[in-house]
């Protein structure tokens, strides 16, 4: 196991989900639930003679910032493209309904407890979303975690992290677009439909999947930067996604709403000017969209390194 | 269809590496696997519990297995593996990486 | 009615089969109004009563499609078609907030829908959020008192359905006899995907439900309240489940609803025990934990 002083400049790309998950919080404060040692493996995989992961791929548990309790949910892309199953959704979703209960709990004993003594729970996603294995379980799953997001509205923020190689699509891509805050690193990519079937739908012409560039501009951080679908952006390394959750971990409640995309009327009027603006736009490509946001030479700009990056792009008024 | 389970020991008369407390390592991609190592008193041999989609290759398992118990002097131990089609080199390599770590500790 | 075997693709039909007859009146929830009628024509949303207690309606229209967004056709729920539902549940929210909890009218969903807007443009826009923005909007809706049924007159499929239907209270499908179709993938596709063949997993579904295609799997797993085996019953049928919902949300008893309740169901039919002893595990881990984590 890697020590937690060289996790920390590790790169969040590169890491194994327990590792992603142990460097998030504070040394030594990780406690693990239903980790490998419990031995809950899906039952599903077995029967069709399918390799079987004793924690079903996802790492969840509850360690600590500082004084802030924070609830981790983190998933292994190598195991089965981080797909959620029975197993696997049943920890996700609990992950969240413990946060809130333990937020219940203080707040009834204790109805003046500080902000930063407050949980907040962590979600780094690396998802196709539904595993086909087991695909109805899944997919309840899913529903599930959405009324968990509903739930923790306004007692616990729930933050997205995006920063590994299979991203986040499927339902889980809308998983994440509607929690609290969604921090990228510009190696996450964030989407709805997968590359092959938008490429099936309409046409090699139009969306050629093989081709990487279109694919990680269609859907990668700087982009959803640049179009606000991620609140922040930071370097791949473990302790820059960190530093961005201490930053998050002790904020007041209310700051959350309004780095919220979605998840109010308003927020869907503001969402609503942004699909008359692709009307308008007909965008063949994301660099259109980010050139109309007032980036003048979007493909030097989509090339450039991360510090320059920040310091020059543009992000669309929404 | 369902997965291969395959369960034997390797015997040690002499261990001389005993293990501290479980420890597990590993991922179960492709071509990779993660175990479980933990003591076990079973009058020194080493016991194997191992689920891999493949089937037909219980003799290689049994002989990396044995390598392994000759080459580190482990005994008295447990070990559980998921696999999912690692090749001898990788389990080896797992084997060896579980078994420092879980002697370090 | 009796000689109607299907009602896939006939979302507006089957709204006059449910709510009061003539009732229907199209885009106009509470103070709400949608005036384009080039704005989301897959999605139908209006006030019906239903035995003359106002509900909103929500349908796809599989006849309908969206000019500006060529993905989005027969059925399919685009960006525009996503918002607009989720303003119709925020506009029934607000129409009744001053109501009691028996009060707040119920939403029916009518649910035919093959999938969410899966174009580049969609992508670059971020499609996700539409369809998460009418999920939270029905969950807010769910969870503020209004009641949620879903009934499924076709197709029900993979995202379309978390979208369109997954957040209600109660889930109820005409039986398979009429054509509905309830899942993530056809087990053809499956098959081919995760590489094994159709017969054993043919073999396999009939003892576990879990990535069987169809209304009955679902209804094993909890994913569907009640299967219904007549046209003519759906009516009868969700004014039902409203009455049953109403009585539960008085009663304090949100975690029999919606998704939550869905996991205790599926438990109850036995189509999905294992979610319940992870969670009780988890609970019983955290729980010899917790005070480590309170900061005094």
């Amino acid at each position: 196991m890697t020590k937690w002083t060289d996790l920390q400049s590790a790169s969040f790309l590169e890491s194994n989900a327990r590792d992603r998950a142990l460097g998030l919080v504070d040394e030594g404060s990780f406690t693990e639930f239903c980790g490998p040692m419990d031995r809950r493996p899906s039952p599903h995989l077995g029967v069709l003679g399918d390799a079987v992961e004793y924690d079903d791929g996802v790492v969840t548990g509850v360690g600590r910032i500082g004084e802030t309790p924070v609830f981790v949910i983190s998933q292994e892309g190598r195991f089965i493209g981080g797909a959620v199953g029975e197993v696997h959704g049943a920890k996700i979703v609990n992950t969240v309904r413990l946060a809130i209960e333990m937020l219940d709990a203080m707040v009834a004993k204790n109805p003046d407890t500080p902000e930063a003594h407050k949980p907040i729970v962590v979600f780094s996603f690396e998802t196709g979303g539904v595993r086909l294995h087991e695909a109805n379980a899944g997919l309840l799953a899913h529903a599930e975690f959405m009324d968990q997001v509903q739930k923790a509205r306004g007692k616990v923020p729930v933050i997205a992290v995006i920063g590994s190689k299979v991203g986040c699509f499927g339902g889980m891509g809308f998983v994440a677009a509607a929690m609290d805050a969604i921090v990228m690193s510009e190696f996450g990519r964030l989407g709805l439909t997968g590359p092959e079937v938008i490429e099936q739908e309409m046409g090699r012409e139009e969306f050629d999947s093989s081709d990487r560039g279109l694919v990680f501009r269609t859907t990668g951080a700087k982009h959803k930067y640049i179009m606000g679908d991620c609140n922040f952006l930071v370097k791949d390394s473990v302790a820059a996604f960190r530093a961005q959750i201490a930053d998050l971990a002790v904020l007041p409640i209310a700051d959350f709403e309004a780095m919220r995309r979605i998840g109010s009327e308003a927020a869907v009027d503001k969402q609503l000017a942004l699909v008359a603006l692709a009307v308008e736009l007909q965008p063949k490509d994301s660099l259109d969209v980010w050139a109309h946001a007032g980036n003048e030479a979007p493909a030097e700009l989509n090339d450039a390194p991360y510090e320059e990056f920040i310091a020059k792009a543009q992000r669309l008024a929404v | 269809m369902a997965l291969n389970q395959l369960n034997f020991s390797i015997e040690n008369a002499s261990p001389t590496v005993a293990l501290g407390e479980a420890f597990h390592l590993g991922v179960v991609g492709s071509g990779d696997l993660e175990m479980i190592i933990e003591s076990k008193e079973q009058g020194g041999a080493v016991s194997f519990q191992i689920l891999s989609p493949v089937t037909g290759f219980d003799d290689l398992w049994k002989r990396v297995a044995d390598a392994f118990v000759r080459e580190s002097g482990l005994g008295n131990a447990h070990i559980e593996i998921n696999d999912n089609n690692a090749t001898p080199a990788v389990v080896m390599l797992r084997l060896r990486q579980a078994l420092a770590e879980a002697t370090a500790r | 009615m009796e000689d109607i075997e299907t009602l896939v693709g006939r979302g507006r039909e089957a709204i006059d089969f449910i709510v009061d007859a003539d009732s229907f009146e199209e885009n106009t929830v509470g103070a709400l109004t949608f005036d384009d009628p080039e704005f989301g024509p897959g999605a139908v949303c209006g006030t019906a009563t239903l035995n003359g207690a106002t509900v909103t309606v929500i349908a796809n229209d599989a006849m309908a499609m969206n000019e500006k967004f060529p993905v989005v056709y027969g059925g399919i729920i685009g960006m525009e078609e996503g918002y607009k539902m989720a303003k119709s549940v925020y506009a029934s929210i607000t129409a009744d907030a001053d109501k009691d909890l028996a009060d707040k009218r119920a939403i029916v969903l009518v649910v035919d829908t093959p999938g969410n807007g899966p174009g580049k443009v969609e992508e670059i826009f971020g499609m996700n959020k539409s369809t998460g923005a009418y999920q939270l909007a029905l969950a807010e809706a769910r969870l503020k008192g209004h009641p949620i049924v879903a009934m499924v007159i076709g197709r029900a499929i993979s995202g379309a359905f978390l979208c369109h239907g997954l957040q209600a209270d109660h889930i109820l499908s005409l039986d398979a006899n009429f054509g509905t179709m309830i899942h993530v993938m056809p087990l053809t596709s499956i098959s081919r995907i995760i590489r094994k063949d159709l017969e054993t997993l043919q073999a396999l579904s009939t003892g576990n439900p879990v990535f069987a295609a169809g209304p009955r799997f679902f209804y094993e797993l909890g994913g569907v309240q009640e299967l219904v085996t007549e046209i003519s019953g759906m009516r009868d049928c969700i004014t039902k489940h409203i009455a049953e919902i109403r009585t539960a949300k008085a009663e304090g008893r949100e975690d029999d609803l919606g998704p939550w309740g869905r996991g205790k169901l599926g438990k109850e039919r036995g189509g999905r025990v294992v979610r319940d002893e992870v969670m009780a595990l988890m609970n019983e881990q955290f729980a010899a934990v917790a005070d480590q984590y309170t900061a005094s």
